[in-house]
């Protein structure tokens, strides 16, 4: 059985990093299948939509598939499927290996209700209006950490590795390794080096995850994780695939327990937890004396699963309770934020917010890197959803990929044509600083990359006389508000880099009733 | 000496102005491409008219030699598809790259610094699947590969310039002719913008002399100018097929200043019918002695093919 598990891990680990790789424009419109996909199969993500929005999508029926799965047979979506338990495995093998009998009751052994509380806690907390679920959820986790912080370090090492050998220019090596390099760019790597605003503390964070196993193997599996205490709850009753330990067999040697995978106790005997067991079916595989058996039966064959205290409960519900309003107090409720420029499609700030799962798809997808995890912008609520950042990567006008990743429609499906008509901001131009209006020296570099058919942006035009007496005609730009659509490629391009002299804010954004320029 | 290392040397004597007589590179920046013959040809089928116009200054024999690299320019800077005549017609690209391979050359690179996502220029313009069916490789331009290069100009000393193109045996320039909210018209000299990399942007603020100082560095060997679909307003991106008008027609000539004298007129939509030496570059370029302005002045073909 160990085997089959273990190619399944890899197997799913191995199409899960295929699609976020191929979560990237790859030369045509449509995306075909992005990394959403393991999304649409998590009933977290389902159900705290479900629960902070009020509204369903067609794709939560995907996660039906794992609550059916969860049901009849436990966590095996967690021992099997899940490429960040995967990672766990790997990465608590070590720890593992090096534990001696006894060891096996560890101390974190009192961790285990902790998921339970976490999940009660965002499910309370969704259910008053803020959807939390995916700052934790494993699958939302793992996205947002790799494209937002492994992928650019990744992509960094490789590539350095590459641009030293290619601008040393050693004769055969360098053309060679070139050639490598070249066929790797756009297809294991990105299409250009990715940089993202806070990569380094959401990589640290991720790292810090996988890290925790060096206390004890799957860590945050075993006692973090809210959709391991779903899908347990869930599966906690299942009949068909029960570990039943035979204590007339039992020698002892406690092996199961060590190569238990979510400290779910086989040992000893009649203590196993169903809520706890990932399915990795290690301790029939280990034990000695075959006393370890897994096999359908509606028998109890454990009573280990913790008990969780109404006092904790009591504690994460209340606590959500509080962190709900608390969310909504701030600057970014009060009035609309210039900087907060959502990208084409999102919805209107507030539901936007509540369904947004902080993915970071979109953020991975975007062809010029100009979506930015958010700090502050959208308040604590709204941390790490995505922001048009234009000095960064503009929205390119015919592009609607991050609309065809979302995975909860926070950022509605939208056609080319519909886009063509969303605006996200409104590009102000400051005087003082472009070229043609400050200092009588043309430019417009705005106005040849506004790509409005028609142009966002027109002239005022002055002869003017230049220093050797010619005259000329000086164009100072001027922005229509009524065809800006605010993708910020003029704000990207204006040559004043570094506060433009054209840039873009929030205002006029279609979606918003509010935040508008004029009647 | 390869093209490369040669324009190296060349670049600081170019910055005194003084154009040494230098055998072995075709180059339209001497006295004699007044001479030049100049070739347009209008007809429905634009690859017949690209085989032609060539036919018509010398055939690609005179310009590329076998095992010669050759590196072709075409505009691939929008998202835009070809109606919108953006984009070089990329009929007219591919054509240009089977007539560099018939020549003889060893190989042929299309590439440009594209302002939109590379990605997408390169497949909506259609020029990356002609080019790369016509024999072509269609790099996309990597940071890695713009190295800073002595250019030697009034505007532009120094800048980061593509290697390929550096290193190339040939140029051959293949701009459309489009409206441009600046200088009025884009043509042959500001689509060398395309082989510069950095903050070429700011090469806005003097765009004349920039583009002829970028013309006086790279020296394409034959300019083929596109006027299949031209753009007369909303340049140079347009986005409509408004702004778009078709003329069938195709000029070549090793002289950049007339092609885009020549050009200027068939744009005249684009700028209120100014004559050719209103236009700031073609002026500062002739004065600079890399051609003339007077197209119809050398050995001029007009020609019809029928359908
Ligand atoms: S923000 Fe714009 S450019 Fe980025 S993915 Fe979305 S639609 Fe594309
Ligand atoms: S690009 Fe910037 S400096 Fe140039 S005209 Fe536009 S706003 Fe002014
Ligand atoms: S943001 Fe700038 S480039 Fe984009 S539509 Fe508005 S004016 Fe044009």
């Amino acid at each position: 059985m160990k085997n089959a598990r273990r190619l399944s891990q890899i197997l799913f680990l191995a199409l899960f990093l295929f699609l976020f790789i191929q979560t990237e424009y790859k030369g045509s419109n449509e995306l075909g299948l992005p990394v959403r996909f393991f999304l649409d199969f998590d009933p977290l993500i389902a159900l705290s939509v479900l629960l902070a929005t009020h509204a369903a999508r067609a794709l939560f029926l995907f996660s039906i598939v794992t609550v059916v799965v969860s049901v009849l047979f436990g966590r095996v979506f967690c021992g099997w499927v899940c490429p960040l338990g995967t990672l766990n495995t790997f990465a608590g093998w070590f720890k593992m290996r090096s534990m001696k009998p006894g060891e096996d009751d560890t101390v974190f052994r009192r961790w285990r209700p902790v998921k339970y509380y976490v999940l009660f806690f965002l499910l309370v907390a969704a259910a008053f209006g803020w959807n939390a679920a995916g700052f934790v959820d494993p699958i939302s986790m793992t996205i947002r950490s790799l494209a937002v912080g492994w992928n650019p370090a990744v992509n960094k090492i490789v590539r350095s590795f590459f641009e030293f050998t290619y601008a040393a220019d050693l004769p055969w090596v360098s053309p060679g390794l070139d050639a490598v390099y070249s066929a790797m760019i756009g297809t294991a790597l990105a299409f250009e080096q990715p940089v993202f605003r806070q990569s380094i503390l959401i990589g640290l964070l991720f790292a810090g995850v996988i890290g925790l196993n060096a206390l004890a193997p799957r860590f945050w599996c075993r006692y973090l994780c809210p959709l391991g205490a779903l899908l347990g709850l869930l599966g906690w009753k299942q009949a068909l695939a029960r570990v039943d330990v035979d204590g007339g067999k039992c020698v002892s040697c406690r092996r199961c327990n060590l190569s238990c995978q979510g400290d779910a106790t086989p040992f000893p005997a009649g203590r196993w937890a169903s809520r706890e067991c990932l399915a990795c079916w290690n301790c029939a595989d280990v034990c000695p004396v075959q006393a370890v058996s897994i096999h359908p039966t509606t028998r109890a064959t454990g009573d280990g699963n913790v008990d969780l205290t109404r006092r904790w409960l009591l504690a994460s519900g209340l606590g959500a309770l509080v962190a709900v309003p608390a969310m909504s107090v701030g600057a970014h409720r009060t009035r609309p934020n210039p900087e907060l420029i959502r990208p084409p499609g999102a919805l209107p700030e507030q539901a936007f917010v509540r369904t947004c799962v902080k993915c970071g798809e979109c953020m991975k997808v975007c062809l010029t890197n100009g979506l930015q995890p958010t700090l502050g912008q959208a308040g604590l609520e709204g941390l790490w959803t995505p922001l048009l950042v234009p000095r960064l990567g503009y929205c390119e006008y015919n592009c609607n990929l991050c609309s065809q990743v979302c995975p909860t429609g926070a950022i509605r499906a939208i056609d080319l044509k519909e886009k063509h008509r969303i605006r996200i901001g409104l590009a102000t131009i400051d005087r003082d600083r472009c070229i043609p209006w400050a200092l009588g020296v043309n430019c417009i570099v705005c106005e040849e990359h506004c790509p409005v058919p028609g142009k966002a942006i027109r002239f005022e035009e002055e002869e003017r006389e230049n220093r050797r007496g010619e005259t000329f005609t000086l164009k100072r730009p001027v922005v229509n508000p009524r065809l800006c659509v605010g993708c910020g490629i003029c704000e990207n391009k204006c040559p004043v880099v570094d506060l433009p002299a054209i840039r873009v804010s929030s205002i006029n954004e279609t979606r918003s009733e509010e935040n508008r320029l004029v009647l | 000496m390869n093209r490369r290392d040669f324009l190296r040397t060349v670049a600081g004597g170019a910055a005194a102005g003084a154009f040494l007589p230098l055998d072995g590179f075709a180059s339209p920046l001497f006295p004699e491409a007044a001479a030049a013959p100049f070739a347009v040809v209008t007809g429905p089928d634009p690859a017949a008219l690209v085989r032609r116009a060539v036919e018509l200054v010398g055939g690609m024999d005179s310009f590329v030699s076998s095992g010669d690299v050759v590196f072709v320019k075409p505009n691939i800077s929008w998202d835009r598809p070809p109606a919108q005549g953006a984009t070089t017609n990329p009929l007219v690209v591919e054509t240009v790259v089977r007539l560099a391979l018939e020549a003889g050359a060893k190989r042929v690179v299309v590439a440009d610094n594209t302002c939109n996502d590379a990605r997408r220029c390169y497949a909506h313009s259609g020029i990356k699947e002609a080019a790369e069916a016509a024999g072509a490789k269609t790099p996309f331009m990597e940071a890695r590969k713009f190295v800073k290069t002595q250019i030697g100009g009034k505007a532009v000393r120094e800048w980061e310039v593509y290697r390929d193109a550096l290193d190339a045996d040939r140029i051959i320039n293949v701009p459309v002719a489009k409206h441009h909210g600046l200088s009025g018209v884009t043509l042959s000299m500001k689509n060398l913008m395309g082989l510069v990399g950095g903050a070429r942007n700011r090469m806005h603020q003097k765009l004349d002399t920039s583009i002829v100082d970028l013309c006086a560095f790279f020296r394409p060997t034959l300019t083929i100018l596109d006027a299949v679909r031209i753009l007369t307003a909303h340049g140079p991106q347009g986005g409509t097929l408004k702004d778009a008008r078709t003329l069938d027609t195709v000029a070549a000539c090793i002289d950049p200043v007339k092609i885009d004298a020549w050009g200027t007129t068939i744009l005249a939509e684009a700028h209120d019918g100014r004559a050719p030496e209103e236009f700031a570059f073609i002026r500062e370029a002739e004065e600079r002695g890399l051609g003339t302005s007077d197209f119809r002045g050398g050995e001029f073909h007009e020609e019809t093919l029928a359908g």
